[in-house]
Formats: C-alpha cells, structure tokens, sequence
C-alpha cells in the first residue's frame, strides 16, 4: 500500500459571512509527517473537515495521489483513503475496543476494494434525476444481498469476519493496546482512548491519516511515546500523515514540514526551523508587540 | 478464540440466546395443552406485539431513529391481506392464497418503509419522531377515506383463511401457532443481522452518526435498510393480525398501537429479544389477565383478607371523625380490578420504569448507556 499524495489547491469554506479558510494551498507528499498548526480559530479543525467531506468546501480543490475527492460524503472519502481523529476523541464510546475498530474495518470486510474514488460524473454531477433513478435498483440489490448475506452467514461471510477480528488484533497490538479488545471503549484510560482512535482510523486502511491534537490534554511523557507511535505508524503502515498540535514540542518532534494557519489563511510553510524563525508565526502567536518587545531587548 | 459473535453477552441472563428462544417455544407449544381459548387468544397477541417490538428494536433499538409511525407498517401488511384476501372488497375481484399474499405484505411493508425512509432520513431525533407520526396517522386516514379499496371505517371482514396441509387456520390455536413460528423466524433474523456487519454499522449510527460515516459507512444506505427491515417485520404481523382478528378498519390502526410497540420495546429493555417479549407479556398480556375470570376468581379467595381490612376500618370509623367506606365483597373485586384495570396497568408501567429505568431485561450496551457517565471524556464537536 503506498502512501497518499495530499494536494490541496486554493481551498475556501464560507460560511454565510464567515471565511473560516480563505485560499488555503498544501502539498503534502506521499509518506510525510505534516504538521498543522495554528492559534485558536485558525481554521486548522475546518481544513480537516473540509479534507474528510464533513463539510464541502466552498472554493478550490482537494487531490489524492491523482484523484480529486472534494465534494464526496465522508464514507466515499474514507473509501478513497482519507481517516481522521477528532479533537474531543469521538469513539462509540459503549462498543467494545474490538467493535469499534469492526466499524470501521467495514469496506474491508465487504472486499470491497482499498482506495475507491468514483468518478466524478457520479459523485458531484449526479443532482440530475436520471442518474439518480439508474442508482435506485443497484442500491436496492445490494441492499437486500447484504441483509441477506447477514441472516446466511455463509462460510465466505464467517471467514472474512474472522480476518477483521485478526486484523483489528492486530492494530491494536501496533498501537499499544494488546488483549484489550474486550474492554467497553468509555472505560479505557483517556490516552488508551487515543490510542484506539487512531487505531479506529487505521482500521479503514488509509493513504492520509489526519491526527486532530492526537497529545491533547496528555503530559509529557504520554506525549513522547504518542510522538513515537506516530512515527512508527507512518513507517509500518505507509501512508501520509497531517496532524493539527498545539504542544510545540510535539510539533517539533515529529513534524517534518509545517504549515502554519491564522484567520483562515497560510502564513507560512516550512521545516520546524524554518517555521519557528518566521516573522509572520511569531506574530501570529505572540501579537506584534512581542516582536516590537524583542527587538528593542536585542538591538 | 471468541469471535465478534460470542464476545458481545448482551443480555443478563447466562442462557445462549438460541436456548432462550427454545423456552419460549416450548413454553409456547404446552401452553396450547393446558390454556382454553380465552389465554390463548392473549398468548396470540403477547407474541404477535413481541415480533413487532423486534421489528421496532431494528429501527429504534439498532440504528437509533426514533419512529413513532409503526403502526403504518402493521396497518400496510393487514391491509393487503384484507384487500387481495377477502371476497368482499370493492376493488379486487376473487381472492388470491393467503401464502402468497404474505410476502407480498412483507414486501409492500419494505416498500413503504423505503418511501417514509427517503424523505425523512435528513432528520434526526425529536424531528424524526414528529414526521414518523404524522405518517402513521395518514395511512389511517388514508385507509380511512380510499372506501373503494378499503371500504373505509366499515372495514373488510370474512378474509380467507390460511391454508394449509390439514385444513385451514381458524382456530386460536392454529393462529398462534403460526404467530409463533413467524416469531421465531423474525428473531432469528433480527439476531442474526444484530450480530453481522449490518447490526454494527447500525449501532456504530446509533452512536455517532457523522463518525460511522467518517468511518466509511453509507448511513443514508443503513438507515433505510433499519427502515425497510423494521417495516418489513410489521407487516408480517399485520399479515397474520388480518384473517385473525378478520375485520380491519382504521380504528384499528391508531397512534395507540405505535406508542404500545415502543414503550413495550422500552420496557422490556431496548435492544434484547427477551426484554421485548417480556415487555410484550407486560404491556399486552397484563391488561388481558386483570380482566380474565381466572383472576376474579383468585381474587375471590381473599375474603378473608377483607374481613380484616373492614374490621380494622370499623375500629378506625368507631375511634376517629373519619368515615371510611368499607371495602366490597371479595366477589366483585375482580369485576372492579378489569374496569380499573388500566390504572393498574399505568401503575405498573411507572414502577417498573422508576425500578429499571433501561428495562426489564436491558441489553448490555443499553444498561451502559444508563448509567452516569463519569469516565467519558469530552463529548461533541467535530
């Protein structure tokens, strides 16, 4: 499985008479760790929302390693290899740990195959009635095959259940959390929480991960495996992560580039290094007087 | 090693769930030996409302939507039964078999679900719940007005009997027998798609809609398959409700049914087979038995019981200014239990929901999501 290729080409959200992202451009290549940063407000959790269609970006435009998935539902964009955390951690909270990384293996359970982006006829274009009509007997069919595959169990339905349970014991074993498949998600410690997030997102088998503040509220020693579980997620399952931070030690940890947002506009792009020397993000941080301060303080 | 099957242990009780469904059956069949047509006729309707609480567990249990109409479907699967199987109406010449006019009635039933399904399906909570309702009451009413299908409020009567190897369905017993088997059938299913890819993508819904999603679940495809599934099970029992009760008219398809299947569903512990046939015995059996003569009669020994009420009760009047009327005869007590039988039913309702709030026999997921959430971090928000 290789990596996603994010190219995101001049992405707008509007909302009534608020820009919440104002011509946002980001190339993230295959395999990078990406990070997204950003005070409060700077529209960094909206680009996330925009990138997994659960909202539909007003301008511009989102590409996937060649494929233009803005404008789908958020299960299509799964489909086509984007999966997502969320800031306040949003697990089935009364499934088990084992239950919810079965949700999400749900495409791969079906065999439905990895990385599916349907055409564009299909997706943004079909408002007409015609193409809707053409989808009514396909969906009613497999509908009905998948009720009915469901009451059967046959072997294949038995086997194919048996590989995602391997499989999810699997992630859980790559993400910190062996032999805990039965324990109901809410009573998980907080930072196990995130760990089965993450591995909740991994269980959809993505190309581009996207970590919303996956060290929030965690100290820092937390932070510091959370940093090497990242890494090591990127290495062992190949594929491309950006993840929104707010601690700058984790930013600068595990970020190889940087792009850094404030009112829904980027204001600078770069190496950790790069990134932290830059007028416009000190700025954007701190406010202008603090450049002022330090410049008087070191003439 | 378990498998995603075995490891869920949802219900309270130990017994595997295809031992529990094997002691109703049993305890079905051999209460047909012992039971005169009066407790089998509400044996008959405990179980045809138990299939459709499971019908209604798929829709509200599993995938969360909250549908008030369900009545509708019950009120679609009786009335093709009615209208293709009676000689009498209006707009149907002859009459068509029984066993083939049931599939049609599941069909239609899944029909109908996918047309409520479609336009409501943006909606979510308190607002589904509205629009469910309304659809329920303008099936009634449009069963209520199409008097040249449905002969409007005088109904259909003489529907044709079910046939079957040994004669035709017209007794009690030859009825709940069959509702019987159609029961069985309905939790297989229901347990079986609880159990599979289906059920999880339904609760997962249920959960966190906008996450299932993200997840890469089609909810919009999920939903109207809870919908059409859930509407398929009520009109199987419509289906059979219909030659039983042999007239159906709209009065029989009023919110009261709807409210009756889902506070049954509540009762007996939303998302388990066993609670729904326990809040079934409850909320249709109960009523039935305060009225029964078995009842009185029971009730009748307790004269004793009076005596003592009413000799403390002269002591009182003799003591105090109080004036309290003594009680009855122990003879007319179950005369007064079956008028008053309601109260007594309404009383029930509340202590078992002030005793279990998340039912008689609570899934575990339900039992979970009662309970105070202090280990819950933060919830909301995209």
């Amino acid at each position: 499985m290789a990596a996603g290729e994010l190219d995101v080409r001049h992405l707008g959200m509007q909302f009534d008479g608020l820009s919440a992202l104002t011509d946002v451009s980001l190339r993230v290549p295959p395999g990078e760790i990406h990070g997204l940063i950003g005070p409060n407000g700077a529209g960094k959790t909206t680009m996330f929302n925009c990138l997994t269609g659960f909202y539909k970006p007003t301008a511009g435009e989102v590409w996937l390693s060649g494929d233009r998935i803005d404008g789908f539902l958020p299960h299509v964009i799964s489909g086509a290899g984007v999966s997502r955390t969320f800031q306040n951690i949003r697990l089935f909270s009364n499934m088990t740990v084992l239950e919810n990384l079965l949700v999400a293996s749900h495409r791969t359970i079906r065999g439905q195959p990895v990385h599916e982006v349907p055409s564009r006829q299909r997706g943004r274009f079909s408002r007409g009635s015609l193409a809707k009509a053409r989808k009514v007997p396909v969906a009613l069919g497999s509908g009905l095959a998948e009720i009915a595959s469901a009451v059967v169990q046959q072997p294949s339905v038995r086997r194919s259940e048996r590989e995602a349970v391997a499989r999810s014991r699997e992630l859980l074993r790559s993400v910190g959390l062996p032999g805990r498949e039965n324990v109901v998600a809410r009573n998980l410690p907080y930072g196990d929480q995130r760990r089965l997030e993450i591995a909740r997102a991994l269980a959809t088998v993505p190309r581009l991960l996207l970590l919303d503040e996956p060290t929030a509220g965690m100290n820092p020693q937390e932070s510091a495996s959370m940093i090497a579980l990242i890494r090591s997620i990127r290495d062992q399952f190949e594929t491309t992560v950006v993840l929104i931070e707010h601690q700058m030690r984790v930013v600068m940890g595990v970020c190889e580039r940087i792009t850094v947002l404030d009112y829904g506009r980027t204001i600078a792009e770069g190496t950790p290094t790069e990134v932290q020397r830059d007028v416009r993000v000190v700025e954007a941080y701190l406010g202008t007087r603090a450049i002022k301060d330090s410049n008087h303080a070191a003439p | 090693m378990p498998n995603a099957r075995t490891l869920r242990g949802r219900t309270s009780l130990k017994l595997p769930e295809w031992g529990q469904a094997l002691i109703f059956l049993g305890v079905g069949l051999v209460s047909l030996l012992f039971l005169d047509a009066t407790w089998i006729r509400m044996l008959f309707l405990v179980t045809l409302y138990a299939t459709l609480g499971m019908g209604l567990n798929v829709v509200v249990g599993l995938a969360g939507l909250l549908d008030l109409g369900f009545v509708a479907f019950f009120a679609t699967g009786a009335y093709v039964v009615a209208i293709w199987g009676a000689p009498i109406s209006p707009a149907v010449t002859g009459t068509t078999d029984f066993w083939i006019l049931l599939p049609m009635a599941v069909l239609a039933g899944a029909g109908i679900g996918l047309l409520l399904g479609l336009p409501v399906l943006p909606l979510r909570g308190d607002y589904l719940a509205i629009v469910t309702l309304g659809f329920g009451e303008i099936i009634r009413i449009l069963a209520l007005n199409m008097d040249n299908f449905t002969r409007g409020s005088s109904g259909i009567f003489a529907i044709d009997k079910p046939q079957y190897g040994l004669g035709q369905v017209d007794h009690v017993n030859e009825f709940f027998v069959m509702v019987l088997i159609a029961a069985m059938i309905v939790w297989f299913v229901t347990s079986r798609l609880r159990d599979s890819r289906v059920g999880r993508a339904w609760e997962a819904i249920r959960e966190d809609e906008d996450v299932a999603a993200g997840m890469g679940i089609d909810t919009t495809k999920y939903k109207l398959m809870a919908f059409a599934t859930g509407a398929a099970i009520g009109a199987l029992g419509g289906a059979i409700y219909a030659p039983f009760i042999d007239f159906v008219a709209p009065q029989s398809f009023s919110l009261i049914v709807s409210i009756n299947v889902l506070a049954l569903v509540i009762i007996g512990g939303m998302g388990n087979t066993t609670g729904v046939i326990a809040g079934a015995a409850i909320l249709i059996g109960v009523p039935e038995i305060l009225q029964f003569d078995e009842t009185a009669n029971l009730l009748a020994r307790f004269g004793w019981l009076r005596d003592a009420a009413n000799t403390s009760i002269d002591g009182l009047n003799a003591l105090t200014t109080l004036d309290i009327t003594k009680l009855p005869p122990a003879e007319e007590w179950g005369d007064k239990l079956a008028l008053y039988r309601f109260i007594v039913f309404g009383a029930l309702l509340v202590l078992v929901m002030v005793l279990r709030p998340s039912g008689l026999f609570p899934s575990r997921r339900r039992q979970l999501e009662f309970d105070s959430e202090p280990t819950e971090p933060v919830t909301g928000g995209v």
